[in-house]
């Protein structure tokens, strides 16, 4: 650990990093993003390029500047957005709601919680095919998916957050003369909240899955159905320009959520 | 002649991946007799942990010469064993596999580990807990068990690094009780750093007064009182005059 | 503990133990009383209220779900496709272990890897792993392939992020205490680094395998030939719900029964932790 430096007389120098040694994590995985489309581009100079098989950053990137300008990825991207805000608006407001109840009454918390252990444990996805059957190709069955695929991560953390709340501060804010809206306001939405937007983090992600399977199954416009079409005919400069797409919002969302968790609840540590 | 642990011009610097570097020792030297209990006292920051480490063997300083019996100071070894403020008890196993930890790195057999561990167990006061985990045990018996763990390998010398910093002031007596029984069976030599005048007279032959960062060692005071030492000289004049003199010393080094 | 939030739990008593008995199996009760009545009511709607025409083609009960699976048991319709699923599950899982687990410690002790990888895991972790399925399908056709890639994908993540979790978080201060015993590397990863990864990894192990039977299900359902999936996505199109709900129990079930087991070894090996690691 001691480095082996000639014997210097000053005392502690002032700190003097430079640009890179500070941010030493971003700058590696920039490089490492850069040198990986760079590769890819590159291994074609030696690899024969079958352009069904596969595609190439400067393809993908033609493609993809193709789409936004045809306006066809925005449409696309809208039709997808709808049942997904829908979906994830109803579940954060049922889950969130269920959360607490089974939270705060103790014996409903107990009386449910195996119950939503199995559902969230089952492969809720099994039952799209049927619920496109039942509620045919449209909005309404692309919005039941996700609901249902998005709703128990919110009951959950909304439980956990419930039962989370420090008996101590209610008795502090009581003891200061607090009535019960500032119990509320003071001390249980403030305790339950970053459990919340934990639980949407997991929900969006879900969400997500939600708005693939039932575009997948049968619909006619949509990101997921044109990631499916573009497949068919074999476009795949598109087809990678698509997936490119979703993956950079899915960490958006996701990433986005986590930075505003730091920033607004900065004494949760972990989770 | 030669001091049994000796230490002469001992610098170190450390170079923190995202600070400027910062001299933690600076021509340190120190002198320490066979079966003598010499405490170092100083501001928070002046290196005295960090010199127990060197002498531990994890650290190596940038120069300056460290000899023990003799023989220079190469890594760690079986002579030397130290006793951590956080305890630094693995908690995946039990008091007793925690003891036998530094026989057990020495290929010791399972049932001459058991020889060593259980009389040093029930010296501690432990005995009955030897299956327990560390999480069930309070501050103090963890630090009686990081006692034990470190006098299992029977090493010649004893380095503390203000082990009971992290327990309650009525423990922390007790354990200096403790401590005081056992150096004087086992008449190890002992090197214990504190933050507390009180504890280091209490305890040490001598004790010495480091300064702030980079430290040095300052002044050395020799410690006069009569063993064995029982509570009652904690209040005598004497005591107290000389606890005087140390803060006196002490003082000047520290910053608020 | 005082609880001052919950008005309805629970008092403290000094009651008869016979009092104190259903307490202590109060939740479980109520628990499988909940999943039980659900069930029942299942049952009874059909005979409670008149169902139109349309909804009767799509309604079925617990009884001729149960009654469904036991048939597709004994007649071994169940055991091929699940065999098949059971597969692609089984290779895509160990794929993700073999891959995940050397990777997850190799990121842990090396910062610069660490931080070299970090976008790929983040993007691939936050995506859905159904917006690669049409590319696999390109790739792989609707054999076992595709199943599996989707399988492992899924399973990789909580692997390889919760061995590197374990890896990186091994106490500073425990390593040097081991070291300043004498120890080696290899001592002190053996004594040191493990003991404290392992909990980590078996509780990625856990969510693996709840991922890993998402995959199964997803794949088969949009780009298989054979499996439990593609029976059901199949006799969903025939209008057999109870079918459906059949291949969905077994899914559920064994979902369950797998974790369930990691669970008790997680436990068994976190004797020495105060409490469990969370979700």
């Amino acid at each position: 650990m001691a480095q082996n430096v000639a014997q210097d007389t000053a005392t502690d120098d002032a700190p003097h990093q430079s640009f890179a040694a500070r941010h030493r994590n971003l700058l590696l995985g920039l490089t490492s993003v850069v040198l990986f489309f760079a590769a890819w581009q590159a291994v074609f100079l030696v690899v024969p390029f079958n352009k069904l098989f596969i595609s190439k950053p400067d393809l993908i990137a033609a493609g993809l500047f193709d789409l936004i300008r045809s306006g066809a990825l925005f449409r696309d991207l809208a039709v997808s957005a709808v049942p997904f805000f829908y979906g994830l608006v109803a579940a954060t407001v049922v889950g969130v709601a269920l959360g607490v109840v089974m939270g705060w009454r103790t014996r409903v918390g107990w009386a449910l919680d195996p119950l939503m252990t199995v559902f969230y444990a089952s492969p809720l996805v099994a039952l799209s095919p049927l619920i496109v059957i039942f509620l045919g190709v449209g909005l309404a069955a692309k919005t039941l998916i996700i609901f249902f695929l998005s709703v128990f991560p919110f009951v959950f953390n909304a439980y956990a957050g419930v039962r989370a709340v420090d008996p101590l501060l209610i008795n502090v804010v009581r003891s200061l003369g607090g009535r019960e809206i500032d119990l509320y306001l003071k001390v249980i939405v403030p305790s339950v909240l970053p459990y919340v937007v934990a639980g949407a983090r997991i929900a969006v992600g879900r969400a997500l899955i939600g708005v693939l399977v039932g575009e997948f199954f049968a619909a006619s416009e949509g990101i997921g159905y044109a990631i499916a079409r573009f497949g068919d005919l074999f476009a795949l400069d598109k087809m990678f320009a698509c997936i490119i797409v979703i993956m950079v919002i899915a960490v958006a969302l996701t990433e986005g959520i986590r930075w505003a968790e730091r920033a607004a609840f900065p004494w949760r540590a972990g989770q | 002649m030669q001091a049994y642990i000796q230490g002469r011009n001992v610098n170190l610097t450390f170079r923190p991946p995202n600070r400027g570097p910062v001299r933690a020792l600076s021509n340190f030297d120190i002198d320490i007799g066979e079966g003598e209990f010499l405490s170092i006292v100083g501001p928070s920051g002046c290196g005295k942990s960090t010199f127990l480490n060197v002498l531990l063997g994890l650290i190596k300083p940038d120069s300056g010469d460290i000899r023990m019996g003799g023989k220079p100071i190469a890594g760690p070894g079986g002579d030397r064993a130290m006793v951590f403020q956080e305890f630094g008890l693995l908690p995946w196993r039990t008091v007793q596999a925690n003891v036998e930890l530094g026989l057990e790195l020495k290929g010791m057999a399972a049932d001459a580990r058991r020889k060593v561990s259980q009389p040093l167990i029930e010296m501690i006061g432990l005995a009955g807990f030897e299956s327990h985990f560390p999480h069930e045990l309070s501050g103090g018996m963890k630090q009686r068990v990081g006692l034990a763990r470190a006098l299992a390998t029977d090493p010649n010398v004893l380095l503390m690094d203000e082990p009971f910093a992290a327990l309650d002031a009525q423990t922390r007596d007790l354990m200096q009780v403790e401590l005081l029984r056992v150096w004087q069976e086992a008449k190890k030599t002992v090197l214990f750093v504190t933050h507390q005048i009180d504890e280091a007279i209490y305890l040490s032959d001598r004790v010495m007064v480091m300064t702030k960062r980079p430290g040095r060692a300052k002044k050395i005071f020799p410690i006069a009182l009569p063993r064995p030492r029982d509570y009652e000289m904690r209040v005598t004049p004497e005591f107290n005059e000389l606890k005087l003199e140390i803060w006196n010393e002490l003082k000047d080094e520290i910053t608020v | 503990m005082t609880d001052t939030l919950r008005t309805d739990a629970p008092a403290e008593s000094l009651t008869a133990p016979a009092r104190s008995l259903w307490r202590q199996i109060e939740p479980a009760a109520l628990g499988m009383g909940s999943i039980v009545l659900l069930l029942v009511i299942w049952e009874a709607l059909p005979h409670l209220m008149t169902l139109g025409a349309g909804t009767k083609m799509y309604f079925t009960t617990p009884s001729r779900v149960g009654a469904t699976l036991w048939n597709m048991m004994v007649t071994g319709t169940l055991w091929e496709p699940l065999g098949v699923s059971a597969a692609g599950f089984g290779i895509g899982l160990l794929l993700s272990i073999a891959v995940g687990l050397p990777l997850g410690v190799l990121l842990g002790r090396s910062r610069t890897l660490n931080a070299m990888f970090d976008p790929f895991i983040t993007a691939f972790n936050a995506t859905p792993r159904l917006v690669f399925l049409p590319l696999l399908m390109l790739w792989f056709g609707l054999g076992v392939w595709s199943k599996v890639v989707i399988v492992f994908i899924g399973a990789l993540f909580p692997i390889l992020i919760n061995t590197y979790e374990g890896v990186r978080n091994a106490d500073r201060l425990l390593i040097n205490v081991v070291r300043s015993f004498g120890a080696s590397e290899w001592d002190v990863a053996r004594l040191v680094v493990v003991p404290n990864a392992l909990p980590y990894i078996i509780a990625g192990l856990r969510l693996a395998i709840g991922r890993a039977v998402l995959g199964v299900v997803v794949a088969e359902f949009f780009g298989a030939e054979q499996g439990l999936g593609v029976v059901m996505v199949q006799a969903a199109s025939r209008y057999q719900v109870d079918v459906v709900f059949a291949g969905l129990v077994v899914f559920a079930v064994l979902s369950l029964i797998m974790t369930g087991l990691v669970r008790l070894l997680e436990d068994r090996l976190s004797r020495w932790r105060p409490q469990r690691l969370g979700e």
